[in-house]
């Protein structure tokens, strides 16, 4: 592996033996000429955090020295959501990076960078079209991954799908990882142990976390104003007396509790179901808020999963959600 | 409400002939794969609920059970875990669960139901015949006036033959698409109205809820855009411009619908057309949506999605019919009225509570007196359907 792919990818094994192999040590961290990769990590994490992507490239010794001070520095502030977002702007820099790779360079190399990442850290096979345009994944492992994201194009039914593959090209394969190259670099931060920080890292670290504390304090809930489509197409059906089926049923009453109505109110809710036995009823309440049973209280279907089991009803206003309990909040 | 179906005399004879088979036929029954990480569950004739949470070593085992008990369904989980048998769910420790589809013939609104199905009044079990009660909503039992029944259909060819399409074009799905081998595709009749697809390809096994869901919506033409055909939306309301898709209309979902609509590559002006016929983006939308769910298959989503579900056992009966849970290796020649239809012929008397036709084992029965004598299989159908009694 060339010293610049380390540069661009230094969350790569090989990255950390070249930083044994150098004997490097905590204590040179206190060198002069360490102030600069020291002000080049906050520097990243502050922009990496505020959302954006932090894109100045140097040579791989710097760089490999600069994300192992950020991994510390973010590991030090001890915000979950400041980990979270560093995280995933490095999965998105690292994406990139990447991208621009597989555009640009021959197949050979890209092939080996490829075998490399996705396939060495995410077990993640990929393989070049027939026509040598785009890349293919299996549909199972394609499904793996984004079936978790939410925008509607990345479902499969929208994608080019032939003989168990799924034809991408290289932004979209490359997104494809993003979540677990997140997840590899919050697990790294997770699992360090800190030694005892040279003065320069440690003050850093102090005013960043004054700095990111009052963002992240907790948050005043939100308020619901209008119910959403699905949920008012159900309490139409129940209202009339009609039959709700199960699953509407189940949707109907994680809503409800989701937004804080109390069990006796979702009870009479059914009142009008024709089959309505306000015991069972009752059990069946408290148990989706995981009052009974196995105490697991049960969240509200995802629009996907109720367009699945045609209970959608989507509005314009629909447009962007992923989840019923996000229509009409309004943040106080 | 189906445990009011099975009165005692019933159910010693239904009883009795599902005993028989385990006995004689325990070889029917499928061995699942990594039997002991499976949960088991039983239904019990005339007793409400399910028996869940067991757990088998040896078919040996299960066999014995089985004459032992006589249950009325016996239920065998998808899923695979450490510790079958522990309570709550979450600590049986979730290993994996194979991945199944249920087609159901009562989903597929097919025409013939309502000229085969029988009215029961649900307070007297007062029969009557399909065409008496063909409006439910002005069904009044003819013996107590009650307004409420239950409604059993028996069903036709025409109903197995709509399920055996759809299991046919779920088939083609799973090979063309999804890449599944033949032999990791196993369809089963459900013992009564519908198909089980099952599929033993371990690189399913670890799908989670969410992943099998999307796979569900791309199998029953759920969610496609318009954009994935090349139609664009420009921020005026309901305009649009068309970009026919790079990497072409050759495959999958695309070449489904660009065949149905009769475009290709170089049609853009006619795909423009299309849309404008429609009445706009919009309108299409609605119509894109209504020919993909028409061209997917109509599988249960619940079904599917659900992995920590129970599913009645290959091999085992179905007390909604007495017919078993039947592998059919080639669907064409597949006939659930026979290859299902395994139980006993020893002679059964009974008395029908409406004259009902149907045709089991290539036998037909029209029976019009209150009181026939008739073979177990056809006498156990149709106390289970809930249309005769045992005398």
């Amino acid at each position: 592996m060339a010293g610049s792919d380390l540069a661009k990818y230094p969350f790569l094994n090989e990255a950390g033996a070249y930083l044994r192999e150098s004997n490097f040590g905590w204590e040179e961290l206190d060198r002069p000429d360490m102030k600069h990769i020291i002000d080049r990590a906050a520097e990243r994490i502050e922009i990496e955090v505020n959302g954006k992507i932090y894109d100045n490239l140097e040579r791989y010794e710097i760089e490999i020295l600069t994300f192992l001070i950020s991994l510390v520095i973010v590991k030090s502030i001890s915000i979950e959501q400041v980990l979270r977002k560093f995280a995933l702007a490095e999965a998105r820099r690292a994406e990139k990076f990447l991208t621009e790779d597989l555009r640009k360079q021959s197949e050979i190399k890209r092939r080996s960078v490829f075998t490399k990442i996705f396939e060495d850290l995410f077990k993640l096979r990929i393989l070049i079209s027939e026509d040598q345009r785009l890349f293919k994944v299996r549909v199972i492992d394609y499904l793996a991954r984004a079936s978790h994201f939410n925008e509607q194009e990345w479902k499969l039914i929208n994608r080019l799908v032939h003989n168990g593959y799924v034809y991408l090209d290289a932004d979209e394969t490359v997104r494809l990882i993003r979540n677990e190259l997140a997840v590899l670099i919050y697990d790294k931060v997770r699992a360090m142990t800190l030694p005892t920080l040279p003065q320069g890292i440690k003050s850093r670290a102090d005013e960043l976390r004054l700095k990111f504390l009052p963002r992240y304090e907790r948050r005043a809930s939100a308020a619901v104003t209008d119910y959403p489509p699905c949920i008012k197409h159900a309490l139409e059906v129940m209202n009339k007396g009609d039959n709700l089926p199960h699953s509407a049923r189940v949707m109907l009453a994680t809503y409800m509790l989701a937004i804080g109505k109390p069990v006796d109110e979702i009870v009479s809710m059914f009142e009008n179901a024709p089959d309505f036995n306000e015991k069972i009823t009752r059990y069946q309440v408290e148990h989706l808020a995981g009052m009974k049973g196995s105490h697991t209280k049960y969240s509200v279907p995802s629009c996907d999963k109720l367009r699945n089991e045609n209970l959608c009803f989507a509005t314009a206003e629909c447009d962007t959600l992923i989840n019923p309990i996000q229509f009409g909040r309004k943040k106080k | 409400m189906r445990e009011n179906l099975f009165a005692a005399k019933n159910i010693s004879v239904i009883k009795k002939a599902f005993r028989e088979y385990y006995f004689n036929q325990s070889k029917a029954i499928e061995e699942p794969l990594k039997m002991e990480q499976r949960e088991f569950g039983f239904a019990h004739f005339g007793q409400a609920g399910m028996l869940r949470h067991l757990s088998f070593k040896s078919m040996k085992e299960l066999d014995a059970m089985l004459v032992r008990e006589a249950p009325s369904d016996v239920y065998c989980s998808n899923a695979y875990y450490r510790i079958p048998t522990q309570q709550p769910m979450q600590e049986k420790q979730w290993l994996g669960a194979d991945l199944i589809f249920d087609i159901d013939g009562k989903d597929l609104g097919m025409p013939c139901v309502p000229s085969h199905s029988y009215s029961v009044c649900i307070n007297c079990g007062y029969g009557s015949p399909p065409e008496k009660h063909k409006e439910r909503s002005s069904y009044s039992c003819p013996s107590c006036g009650c307004k409420k029944a239950d409604y059993v259909s028996i069903p036709c060819s025409k109903c197995i033959d709509g399920s055996k399409k759809e299991a046919r074009r779920l088939v083609d799905f799973l090979l063309g698409d999804i890449g599944l081998e033949h032999s990791a595709i196993h369809v089963y009749f459900s013992g009564n109205n519908g198909f089980h697809v099952h599929i033993n390809d371990d690189a399913f096994i670890s799908l989670d809820p969410q992943a099998r869901s999307d796979l569900v919506g791309y199998l029953s033409g759920t969610g496609l855009m318009l954009e994935s055909i090349g139609l664009r939306k420009t921020n005026t309301e309901d305009l649009f411009s068309i970009k026919l898709p790079k990497s072409g209309l050759a495959f999958g979902w695309r070449r489904r619908i660009a065949e149905r609509l009769k475009i290709d590559m170089a049609s853009a002006i006619k795909l423009k057309n299309i849309v404008n016929q429609n009445g706009g983006y919009n309108a299409f939308k609605v119509e894109l949506d209504r020919l993909a769910r028409d061209m997917g298959v109509r599988i249960d989503p619940q079904v599917t999605t659900d992995v920590h579900r129970v599913f009645r056992m290959p091999g085992t009966l179905n007390s909604k019919s007495g017919l078993s849970k039947t592998k059919s290796s080639d669907l064409n020649s597949f006939d659930p009225f026979v290859d299902a239809c395994l139980l006993g012929d020893g002679k059964v008397s009974v008395k029908v509570k409406t004259p009902v036709k149907l045709k089991l084992k290539r036998n037909s029965f029209n029976v019009s007196k209150e009181s026939a004598e008739m073979p177990t299989y056809a006498a156990v159908y149709l106390m289970c359907k809930g249309l005769a009694e045992a005398n």
